[in-house]
């Protein structure tokens, strides 16, 4: 399998914050990989660094082969990679299936054709009852929803979800988590960002768990969840959820 | 029962209708003066409203394409003798090129900021023609020559042309939303005036778009400059790029609805009828009466209805479809 | 010719201190509760019309009524805050803006309907009186204006820096969340930074009448002036605004001396533009996370 994201020596400050520290990790082609971390870890500004939101201070990130540090938001998307933001952000006065149309424009400029590929792409999700509601009218689940099928809509080669399932009760994780496991077998590379560990066990072979800035470790769900500097991580962080605790 | 969009195209014909004969029924110049001031700043206000509207890029300095507009169109025809008709056109491309670094300007900022980066351009550019006298005449302005009935010098003995000629600017300028609203570049300035950063998430480049659509609002502003120094045979920096117009032009496009394509019109109905009662009450004596009255109407429609009047009406429709839900979408 | 320059930079500074009061009102409220005070300038008019009918009618000093605008207009801004800005809180940018733009095209013409637009001056006995330093002219009047602005401003600062709701609203212009923790009602901060802003510009208004004249739209003037110092300055930032409000009316100035009588605007828009030209994108008024 060809690598899909390599990340190599990623560094961001913010002030005297070094949010993200000497960073460097590979995600291969059609496979999900988990980025967890206690809160505060550089998660999401690893997002931000990779789809040019933030300029990296120094590091590259190559996607697909190809350099796209530099490259802004749009370019970085219309390349391949989609994101969801942790905390939605939907097109609150546009209905749903508005918002959708917005990110299938990008691939087909005809609105008949862009309104079909988001009716794909809400119905995968499934929001298709709410098409027309109007975005801000939506449960922040469903926003959450609406996020992923604008994501998809556009779509994507890799596919970076920030804490989609976070807030969602057991039933609706498993049908998220099946969610990303259909997105997965139709070929999309995935990278998730998620606090569950039960949810991350069930999508991801591979995780890197980042810790104030840095990698502290990378494996099979199984090591990482046995390794000692993760624990200890975990714990000095006071953190809920932590890895050896399972299934809460 | 005939479908919503039948109903549409009826109520549209009528509409047309009637604006068609209106100043052939219409005999008082005071009210065809009216009738043309409405057109003028629908136009205008459906201008600022691709911008303002459906991007969110508030602008308070559409006065400089205004003025742009009105001097371009001007300046050609009494030094070189050229048609307003054609005029109208380079204006109209002069401010769209004026666009282009007044957006890489003010774009740099947003919300408040961007809006008074916009009353400074528009401000500067008044300054600039009230300085170089030698350019454009200075602060005295200068009267268009009048030629009496010469049609293809923009010039007409009756007020009924002007009123065919606003409207037609004015249908144009409907068309254009209409089909904006519908294409991918609408859904991208709505997307924009959303969330900027949700935008370029999904592959929208944010400057490009908004150059773009400034870039289409600047022209068309342009045009109603022309127009306008035509109708009254004058221009000077204070008409030509007057804050008034800015104000104007976002104004009525809020209190109809921003982001509609009636809106503006609606707004500017609404403003200037209130305007011309108000006018015929208390006659002209007390100055502030009329933008004391828009302020008045602007705040009430902020704190109560800031979706405007076309907004309140989509509610209201929303409100009673859902009560009838059990009928099928389409008849 | 170096006294040409002085004399241009002297009579800068001194209205530049009256720049600073409205600036510092605008950065004020810019930091603490997020808006962008479009009215600015007309309640340094309101200012200028209270010291103006206070002097005409019982005869007393512009100086004094100081007194009287400053108590006012902190009660106006404290209702302004109450009745209308606290209703488009959370909004979006929209009705933000446009409901002090409206404030501000309300006062205006209304004072236009009351007033009328004729200029109203106040003679004072200082009023035509100067200090000759060398070569140098300055006047009383301008000087008082400036002296006292420069005291108002510290005392601002003071305030912010000792007192628990001056550093409530320091912690609220870096940070809304940290202001929630320390347990600050949000809305009583917000309407007391109303209260001081709008009381700074009414003490630029009363300071200015024994030299400048009242006029319905005397209020667009200082608060063009103020955007461009709060830009350059830094929003929500008191220091920086203040310094930058000293700059521009030196700008001004050098601008009337060197260019001509009218062109004192066009170089303070100029300076605008080219730092918004010079400046990385969205470094003011950016919300970009
Ligand atoms: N734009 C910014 N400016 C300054 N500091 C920032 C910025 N963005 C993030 N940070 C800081 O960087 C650090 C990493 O934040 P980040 O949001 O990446 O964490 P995270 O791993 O996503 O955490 P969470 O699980 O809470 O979402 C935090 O300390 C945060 O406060
Ligand atoms: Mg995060």
């Amino acid at each position: 399998m060809a690598d899909a994201l390599v990340i190599k020596n990623l560094n961001k400050r913010f002030g005297g914050l070094h949010a993200v520290q000497d960073v460097s990790f590979t995600v291969r082609e059609n496979e999900t990989l988990a980025l967890i971390g206690p809160n505060g870890a550089g998660k999401t500004t690893a997002f931000n660094l990779i789809t040019g939101f933030y300029r990296p201070d120094t590091g590259s990130v190559s996607a697909f082969g190809r350099e796209i540090v530099g490259l802004r938001p749009h370019d970085v998307c219309a390349f391949g990679l989609a994101r969801t933001f942790q905390v939605a952000k939907p097109f609150g006065g546009m209905t749903v299936l508005a918002n959708v149309m917005t990110g299938a424009f990008l691939r087909d400029r005809r609105p008949d054709a862009a309104r079909e590929k988001a009716r794909e792409a809400i119905d995968f999700v499934g929001l298709s009852a709410r098409e027309n509601a109007a975005a801000r009218d939506l449960t922040s689940i469903d926003q959450r929803r609406l996020e992923m099928a604008r994501a998809l809509a556009t779509q994507p080669r890799l596919l970076l979800l920030d804490e989609v399932m976070a807030g969602l009760n057991p039933a609706e994780i498993d049908q998220a988590v099946a969610l990303v496991g259909k997105l997965s077998s139709r070929g999309l590379t995935i990278v998730i960002v998620e606090h569950l560990m039960r949810a991350i066990m069930a999508v991801a072979k591979h995780i890197i768990v980042l810790d104030h800035g840095q990698k502290i470790a990378e494996g099979s769900p199984k090591d990482v969840v046995e390794n000692p500097e993760v624990i200890r991580a975990y714990l000095g962080s006071g953190y809920v959820h932590a890895p050896a605790g399972g299934t809460s | 029962m005939p479908n919503v969009g039948g109903w549409r195209f009826v109520v549209l014909g009528v509409v047309i209708a009637v604006m068609l004969v209106l100043p052939l029924v219409v005999k008082s110049s005071f009210a065809v003066d009216i009738l043309i001031r409405v057109l003028l700043f629908s136009f205008i206000g459906s201008a600022w409203n691709l911008m303002g509207g459906y991007a969110k890029q508030l602008s308070l300095g559409h006065a400089a394409f205004f003025g742009l507009g009105a001097y371009t169109s001007t300046l050609l025809q009494i030094d070189f003798g050229i048609s307003p008709w054609i005029g109208m056109v380079a204006g109209g491309f002069v401010a769209l090129l004026a666009s282009l670094p007044i957006g890489w300007l003010c774009f740099r900022l947003r919300g408040p900021y961007f809006t008074i980066a916009t009353i400074a351009t528009a401000q500067v550019l008044m300054l600039i023609f009230l300085k170089f006298r030698d350019f454009a005449w200075g602060a005295e302005g200068t009267t268009i020559p009048n030629l009496g009935h010469a049609p293809l010098m923009m010039q007409f003995e009756t007020k009924a042309p002007y009123y065919y000629i606003v409207l037609g600017l004015l249908t144009i300028a409907l068309l254009i939303t209409a089909r904006i609203e519908r294409s991918r570049i609408g859904y991208y300035c709505v997307a924009i005036g959303e969330d900027e950063d949700a935008a370029e998430a999904i592959g929208v480049d944010a400057p490009s778009v908004k150059r773009q659509i400034y870039m289409i609002s600047a022209f068309l502003t342009a045009l109603a400059g022309t127009f306008y120094t035509q109708y009254i045979y004058f221009i000077d920096p204070q008409t030509a790029f007057n804050f008034n117009i800015s104000i104007e032009a976002a104004l009525v496009s809020i209190v109809g609805g921003v982001g509609t394509l009636w809106g503006p019109v609606i707004g500017t109905v609404l403003l200037e009828t209130t305007s011309a009662l108000l006018q015929s009450w208390l006659g002209n004596s007390i100055g502030g009466v009329q933008l004391t009255v828009y302020a008045v109407i602007l705040m009430a429609v902020i704190l109560w209805r800031p979706t405007g009047i076309m907004g309140y009406l989509a509610e209201v429709y929303a409100r009673r479809r859902s009560k009838s839900l059990s009928l099928p979408a389409k008849a | 010719m170096l006294e040409i320059l002085a004399q241009a930079v002297i009579n800068g500074l001194l209205i530049g201190g009256i720049y600073a009061l409205v600036s510092i009102g605008v950065t004020l409220i810019f930091g603490v509760v997020k808006i962008v005070n479009f009215a600015q300038g007309e309640f340094v008019m309101i200012g200028m019309y209270i010291s103006f009918f206070l002097a005409t009618q019982f005869g007393i000093d512009p100086i004094v009524s100081l007194a009287v605008s400053m108590p006012v207009l902190f009660v106006i801004g404290v209702l302004i805050q109450h009745f209308l800005i606290r209703r488009v809180l959370g909004l979006n940018d929209l009705p933000q803006i446009f409901l002090t733009f409206a404030l501000s095209l309300l006062i205006v013409n209304l004072s236009l309907m009351l007033f009328t637009a004729n200029y109203r001056t106040v003679h004072t006995w200082y009023s035509d009186e100067a200090f000759r330093v060398g070569g140098l002219y300055i006047p009383v009047a301008k000087l008082v204006a400036f002296v006292l602005a420069m005291i108002l401003s510290g005392a601002l600062w003071i305030f912010l820096h000792t007192t628990d709701l001056g550093k409530a609203m320091r912690a609220a212009s870096q940070n809304r969340d940290v202001a929630q923790l320390m347990g600050i009602n949000p809305n009583r901060v917000f309407a007391v930074a109303l209260g001081i802003a709008l009381a700074l510009a009414g003490a630029a208004g009363s300071l200015l009448m024994p030299f400048y004249p009242a006029y319905p739209l005397v209020g667009q003037v200082f608060v063009l002036m103020a955007f461009v110092a709060v830009v350059l300055g830094t929003l929500g930032n008191v220091i920086g605004a203040l310094i930058a409000s000293l700059l521009m009316g030196v700008a001004e100035s050098l601008g009337i001396q060197f260019i001509g009588a009218d062109s004192g605007l066009i170089v303070v828009f100029m300076l605008l533009l080219i730092t918004l030209a010079l400046r990385p994108s969205g470094l003011a008024g950016g919300r970009r996370r």
